[in-house]
Parts: C-alpha cells; sequence; structure tokens
C-alpha cells in the first residue's frame, strides 16, 4: 500500500504542476464562448481565428504595463492582421468592471488607441483561468492549426519600443507565418495580476 | 554671509537625507536571493514584491510593514522590491519613506525574464509576489502572487519560523 502511494503521489504532484498555464502545443481552450466585443457583436476565439494563426492577449485598462506596451498592440495588428493572422485582446479583469475595466470603459480604450481587432469581456474570468493566465499584458499565440506555439511577453523591453532586443512575439509570428519552428516558445514579464473575482 | 547660507543648507540637506534612512539599491535576482540566504539560521525572511502603481501593492503593502514591524524581534526579517522604472525610484522612495520603511529595500534592475525566474520558477511575473524563505533552512516555504489578506502572511510566516514546510 505504502509503496503503492509512492509511485501515486509524485504523478500527483506533477499533474498539479502542470495545472498552471496552458501547455505548448495545447488546442485553443474555450474556443467556443461568445464573449462581448467592444463592437458590441458577440464573438468567439474560433470566430476571431485567422487563416495563419491567432494572436490572443489578455489585456485590461487599469495596469500601466499595459499602457506601456499598447503601441505594440497597434504595430503588430497592423502588421499581421493584413497576412491573415487573428487577434483578440480579453479582458479578464471580473473583479474591476465597476472600477475601469467595464465594457463602456473598454469600449472608449479602444476608439482611442485606435484598437482594429477584437477587446472582449471575459465574464468570471472564465477564459483566464483555462489558459492559466496570471496577468495583463499575457500573450498567447496559436498556429492555423490552432495549437499553442507561443505564450508570454511581447517583448523585452515593455517602455521603450526603439530598445526592444528581443522582440519574442514578432519573432513567433514571423516564424509560424513561414512555416518554421519558433525558437524561443516561453518567456516570462512582469504585469498586473489578473483581478479574478474575489474568491479569498 | 551667501555661502555660510549655502554651507547651512548643505548641512540641513545632509541631515535629513541621512535621517530618511531609506536605503533603495538597484537588485538583480541574484543579490536579492544572496541577501535573503545571509540570514539563514538567525530570521526567517519574507520579500515583497510592489510597484507604486500597482493598485493592490498598494493596498497590501501598510499591512505588511505591520507585520514587520511585529516580527522584528521575533525571527522574521522583510524585504520590500519596487519594480518601478528606474528612472521612477524616487517615487519608490517617497512611498517607502511615507510608509515608514526604513533600512535596505530594492528596485530591479535587471531584464523581466531573467529576474522572474532568478528569483523563482514558480513566479509567472504577476505583482504584487511575495516570497517567503524558512529560518533554519533557508529554503523557500510559501509564495503567491496577487494582494492576500494578513492570515495568509501570518500563516506563512509562522511556518517559515517553525519551518513545517510549504503551504
Amino acid at each position: 500500500m505504502k509503496k503503492s502511494l509512492m509511485l501515486i503521489l509524485p504523478l500527483i504532484l506533477v499533474t498539479t504542476a502542470a495545472a498552471g498555464e496552458l501547455e505548448l502545443g495545447s488546442a485553443i481552450p474555450l474556443g467556443d464562448v461568445k464573449m462581448t466585443d467592444v463592437s458590441g457583436r458577440k464573438v468567439s476565439l474560433n470566430d476571431a481565428m485567422g487563416k495563419n494563426g491567432l494572436l490572443v492577449i489578455f489585456s485590461c485598462n487599469t495596469c500601466p504595463w499595459v499602457d506601456a506596451w499598447e503601441d505594440r498592440y497597434i504595430v503588430i495588428s497592423q502588421k499581421y492582421q493584413k497576412k491573415d493572422v487573428g487577434m483578440i485582446a480579453i479582458n479578464p479583469n471580473a473583479a474591476s468592471r465597476g472600477n475601469g475595466d467595464g465594457l463602456t470603459d473598454m469600449q472608449k480604450r479602444a476608439k482611442e488607441a485606435g484598437y482594429t481587432f477584437h477587446y472582449t469581456v471575459d465574464e468570471g474570468s472564465q477564459l483566464a483561468s483555462a489558459f492559466g493566465a496570471t496577468r495583463t499584458p499575457h500573450i498567447y499565440l496559436f498556429s492555423k492549426e490552432g495549437k499553442l506555439i507561443y505564450r508570454g511577453a511581447i517583448d523585452d523591453n515593455a517602455r521603450k519600443a526603439r530598445k526592444v532586443k528581443k522582440p519574442y512575439l514578432i519573432n513567433a509570428i514571423d516564424a509560424m507565418i513561414e512555416g518554421k519552428p519558433v525558437s524561443v516558445t516561453s518567456t516570462k514579464a512582469l504585469g498586473c495580476g489578473i483581478k479574478f473575482a474575489a474568491k479569498e | 554671509m551667501r555661502p555660510r547660507a549655502f554651507a547651512l543648507a548643505a548641512a540641513l540637506l545632509l541631515i535629513s537625507c541621512s535621517q530618511s534612512a531609506v536605503d533603495l539599491q538597484d537588485a538583480a535576482a541574484g543579490d536579492i536571493l544572496k541577501t535573503a540566504a545571509a540570514h539563514q539560521g538567525q530570521e526567517a525572511v519574507l520579500i515583497n514584491f510592489w510597484a507604486t502603481w500597482c493598485v493592490p501593492c498598494v493596498e497590501e503593502f501598510p499591512m505588511i510593514v505591520e507585520l514587520a514591524e511585529e516580527y522584528q524581534d521575533n525571527e522574521l526579517k522583510v524585504y520590500f522590491v519596487s519594480v518601478d522604472w528606474l528612472d521612477e525610484r524616487q517615487k519608490a522612495v517617497d512611498f517607502l519613506e511615507q510608509h515608514g520603511v526604513r533600512g535596505v529595500s530594492f528596485i530591479k534592475n535587471q531584464g523581466d525574464d531573467e529576474f522572474i525566474d532568478g528569483i523563482s520558477r514558480e513566479w509567472t511575473g504577476a505583482v504584487p509576489f511575495t516570497i517567503v524563505f524558512g529560518k533554519e533552512s533557508g529554503k523557500v516555504v510559501d509564495l503567491w502572487e496577487a494582494k492576500k489578506q494578513r492570515p495568509k502572511f501570518e500563516q506563512a510566516i509562522e511556518k517559515a519560523i517553525k519551518e513545517e514546510g510549504k503551504t
């Protein structure tokens, strides 16, 4: 009995560790779930998918790291939507809808910043939970086959686009479009913790 | 007269600087872990990563300062690590002063990816972030992202002092 427990325990620990962030190679989670977009329409991740892949950004209205990186959102959308890469920003901050992260606030921000991509409300942070997303911005890139091929940061310099040395996301998208393997598949960056619905 | 007034002003400035007692040091992950390790066998260590413009960080900050004061003679050392932009370090200094934090604190001076993994592979990069090291072992006994209430901190601190293992 003790021996069997000793065999099972490591498996449990591995499973627990893997239950965090979405694993590379995973399919798009909750791809059919419809979310309210700033346009007023209902949009799912499957709807947002482009012929060459899908870029998902967990983002929000109330985070200085989003403010710092947002110029890159625009550059990337302008360059890659033309190349049939779908793009969607998702606001998972369920606990701050009345404090800057509501739909009206999102519509205002999308208009002012010139978003040409979807910006949707993640009700109850259900997509963020399914992805294991923890912060904004938090990036997930899916291939045209719908498999996760990159996750993490946009690049290595939030504040100064012209000082970026490692454009992780752009490199990954370029490789994806060219049908090449992505060289750096997972990175980390500081970001605002997602404001999940209170459970403590 | 003017040179004398200048000297007096300079002296007053020096005195005021020495009284502020906030020593905000630039640090990479390795520097911070080295500092924590130096307490092994003497005190448990709690390190909180925060930023002046991070609302949940600012909300939980006074409670952590209170805990630091309550435990200071009782086997706990608390460090604060600011992840503010380096060119806004004065805001961090001002904030620390306003909250009565004395002595050494840190401000991140390393790229995110290296810094985050350098502190802990289990940290995804979200702030606030708190990590607690055991008194005897110097090993991580608990860590968490997001703002938490006082009982969570107390539980982790007690475990770190008594070394009951990770929660």
